[in-house]
């Protein structure tokens, strides 16, 4: 009996010896990259599903060899995680404040339409040194532009982008519409049939302006001008700003939308409504194909199709393309060249492939395998309308009050002019104080 | 124990008594820890607010200049008026919600309590799970609550029975009502709190009086439970009236201030003020009237306390 109870203590201690040299050795754990004994430290935040903190356990395991395969090349460093939350917007003036006191991390994903901020801030520090010409001209030339700062320096990598697109159910509806007409008259029909016709981001959120947006831009409309001043209240932007706002009315008001798209404000609803079958069409992200494809029957997801995004004539098309970069805040040069080598061996092109964000270097689109694919094909073709929102420090305003007038058209409580008029009357109040 | 042990501990204890007999006589040696932590955690930041309000300070531009034109800008925004208004709306119709339910509710409570039916604290740990749980998590369990589609909950409800959906939170006039009610959820569990603990320590001799006297169980609330709990009422209404007029977590992930601006009270303009304007100076002016606002209620409560408790 004593023999027994001491053999179970002998085995009991090795193998929590071998659980704690386990642990020791772990190189990737939810908030921290390399060895903790490493004696060079990154700080760095980023997205959750950016990190080692995936919250999808497919992409969290793929995730989780690239961030390995960096710490066995650089035993000396550790990468130390922090996280933004939901509130993307409030995340990165809060980032701003924490880098005019010195105290931001080394390296941080910033959102590709918050970046002028930094940039013009000079919070950021050039990049030029650690990336080829070659490299550089290789992106896509919205993306090198949205990097590109005021004095020809680049300010951080843009890794990876996304655009928005049409989904629908081609048992609903068979022919992808090209113009706003079109769409309507389909959705007309099908909402006919007891579905939801249309469905669209319309609540007080990012994703009503920059989904929306797509329709101004399609007829050649600009918000800002080349100096970063508002000009889409005035002169020809205006009316290609109200018919934009009367097609969204146009949709509600028919019956081709229902009116609670007023309150949308996550792109989840859109899943949940194609999951549920209650729901036609709806303008998406292009990464929702593959939740669609993970969370439907094989046979409930071939019905979806993918299209571009109807445009007021077949000619004039625009998407929103957005997407995620990688800026180095840090003024210790060894810090900022680890930065650099984040941005190069993990989310130039391996990121790209766990996350499906599209890359933005042409070279890559054609030879990454995950995009070798006939949907990927398409969105390539897409992403020749594509448009990045204007990196100007405006910006989040304009887009609050595009969602105040859009929840105010859409609702009824105002007519197109009037919330346009609102919208632009507060807009530049912001502008005269920056 | 020596004598030697007996006058050493005696001499402790008389050194113990002294310095409390110092303490006592120096209210500012122990005050002055929670005051230091009081100026550092509120006092200095407010007044750094109130600082800002009298500048033109952006998140955007470091440097500023010391105006009071932030305090002209917001009180001739052609916005102020609608969002006073809703803020308006919001409170007071949460404070009256929450005063009414969680009276019942606490009155059911302590009639359980004194009648030992069984599954009174499982009836009371339901009811205050609502108030512990934050602000954004019952903003978002409220959302999918009211969400529109033919799958959102409250809609499925009302088709089961027959009855048209309703447009909780598209409807510009419907949605200030759906915050309404989930912040009365969130918040009578803690009207119920305070008027439960009024109830408790109220004699039940008052109450045998008045049966023996024949009076209706309707009297005996109106001219005995009223009365009694007039003071924890009176505070009540001036706590929750506080707390409600600094709610935005809730409201932010139900329906972001939309559609429009039917539903953006105070606090969460001045947060996107802040936040999404980048305009630190309006949103520390907007602050200021949050704070003046908060004062004048913490005067009332103050006020109320000695008289009353």
């Amino acid at each position: 009996m004593h023999k027994t109870f001491l053999s179970a203590c002998l085995a009991g201690t090795i193998l929590a010896g071998l659980a704690a040299g386990a642990a020791a050795q772990q190189l990737v754990t939810t908030d921290r990259v390399g060895s903790p004994d490493a004696p060079n430290v990154l700080t760095m935040r980023a997205n959750p599903n950016q990190s080692p903190n995936n919250p999808s356990p497919e992409q969290k395991a793929a995730f989780e060899k690239v961030w390995q395969a960096f710490a066995e090349a650089h035993p000396d460093w550790q990468i130390q995680f922090e996280f933004f939350g939901q509130d993307i917007g409030s995340e990165h003036a809060r980032l701003l404040e924490q880098a005019r006191a010195g105290r931001a991390p080394d390296c941080v994903t910033v959102d590709s339409f918050q970046l002028a901020l930094f940039i013009k801030n000079g919070a950021l520090k050039p990049l030029d040194d650690f990336f080829s010409q070659e490299e550089i001209d290789d992106l896509f030339p919205f993306i090198r532009d949205g990097i590109t700062g005021s004095d020809g320096h680049i300010y951080a990598w843009w890794w990876g982008t996304d655009l928005r697109v049409l989904y629908r159910n081609t048992e609903i509806v068979a022919d992808a519409p090209e113009t706003w007409e079109e769409l309507q008259n389909a959705a007309l029909e099908a909402a006919e049939s007891g579905v939801e016709g249309v469905l669209f981001n319309g609540g007080r959120w990012e994703g009503t302006t920059f989904d929306w947006l797509a329709n101004f831009w399609a007829q050649g409309g600009q918000l800002v001008d080349e100096d970063g001043k508002p000009i889409f209240g005035e002169g020809e932007n205006r009316e290609k700003m109200l018919r934009a706002i009367d097609y969204f009315k146009g949709l509600v008001d028919s019956g081709a939308a229902p009116q609670r798209v007023a309150t949308i404000k996550d792109y989840n609803d859109f899943n949940a409504a194609a999951i549920a079958g209650s729901a036609a069409m709806f303008f998406g992200g292009h990464w929702q194909y593959f939740q669609l494809q993970e969370a439907m029957p094989e046979e409930a997801f071939a019905k979806w199709d993918v299209s571009e995004l109807p445009g007021p004539t077949a000619d004039e098309r625009a998407t929103g393309t957005g997407g995620w970069t990688i800026a180095a805040f840090s003024d210790d040069a060894e810090k900022i060249e680890m930065c650099a080598n984040v941005m190069r061996e993990v989310y130039m092109g391996p990121a790209n492939e766990v996350i499906g964000d599209l890359p933005t270097r042409e070279s890559l689109f054609a030879s990454l395998p995950k995009f070798q694919d006939p949907y990927f094909d398409k969105l390539k073709d897409y992403l020749v309308n594509g448009r990045a929102r204007p990196g100007v420090p405006i910006y989040p305003e304009i887009s609050n009050q595009i969602q105040i007038m859009m929840g105010e058209v859409l609702s009824g409580t105002k007519e197109p002019e009037a919330a346009l008029d609102g919208a632009w009357n507060r807009v530049m109040d912001a502008y005269a104080k920056m | 124990m020596s004598q030697d042990a007996a006058v050493g501990a005696a001499s402790r204890t008389g050194s113990r008594h002294k310095k409390a007999w110092h303490l006592a006589e120096r209210p500012l040696v122990w005050l002055a820890p929670l005051t230091l932590l009081l100026f550092v955690t509120y006092v200095y930041p407010a007044i750094d607010v109130i600082r800002y309000s009298f500048t033109d300070a952006t998140l955007l531009n470091p440097e500023y200049a010391y105006t009071t034109d932030s305090f002209k800008a917001v009180i001739r925004s052609p916005d102020l008026p609608g969002i006073l208004w809703v803020t308006f709306a919001f409170v007071v119709a949460s404070v009256i919600l929450q005063l009414v339910l969680g009276l019942l509710v606490a009155m059911a409570l302590h009639r359980g309590v004194r009648r030992r039916l069984p599954g009174v604290s499982v009836v009371r740990i339901i009811i205050l799970s609502a108030w512990i749980v934050p602000g954004v998590a019952a903003g978002i369990v409220w959302q999918l609550m009211f969400n529109e589609a033919s799958y959102g909950f409250l809609n499925a409800v009302l088709r089961g029975a027959g009855l048209s959906p309703v447009a909780w939170l598209s409807d510009p006039n419907i949605a200030l009502w759906s915050a309404v009610i989930a912040n009365v959820w969130r918040g009578t569990a803690f009207s119920m709190l305070l008027l439960y603990a009024g109830l408790v320590v109220i004699p039940s001799s008052l109450y045998e009086a008045a049966s023996v006297d024949g009076a209706t169980a309707l009297k005996q609330f109106w001219y005995i439970t009223l009365p009694q709990l007039r003071p924890i009422l009176l505070i009540n209404t001036v706590l929750i009236s506080i707390f409600t007029l600094n709610t935005f977590d809730l409201i932010l992930p139900l329906t972001g201030g939309g559609p429009g601006r039917a539903t953006e009270v105070l606090a969460l303009y001045t947060y996107n003020t802040v936040f999404r304007n980048f305009d630190l100076s309006n949103g520390a002016v907007l602050a200021v009237v949050l704070l003046l606002i908060s004062i004048v209620f913490t005067l009332i409560y103050v006020r109320l306390l000695p008289r009353e408790l």
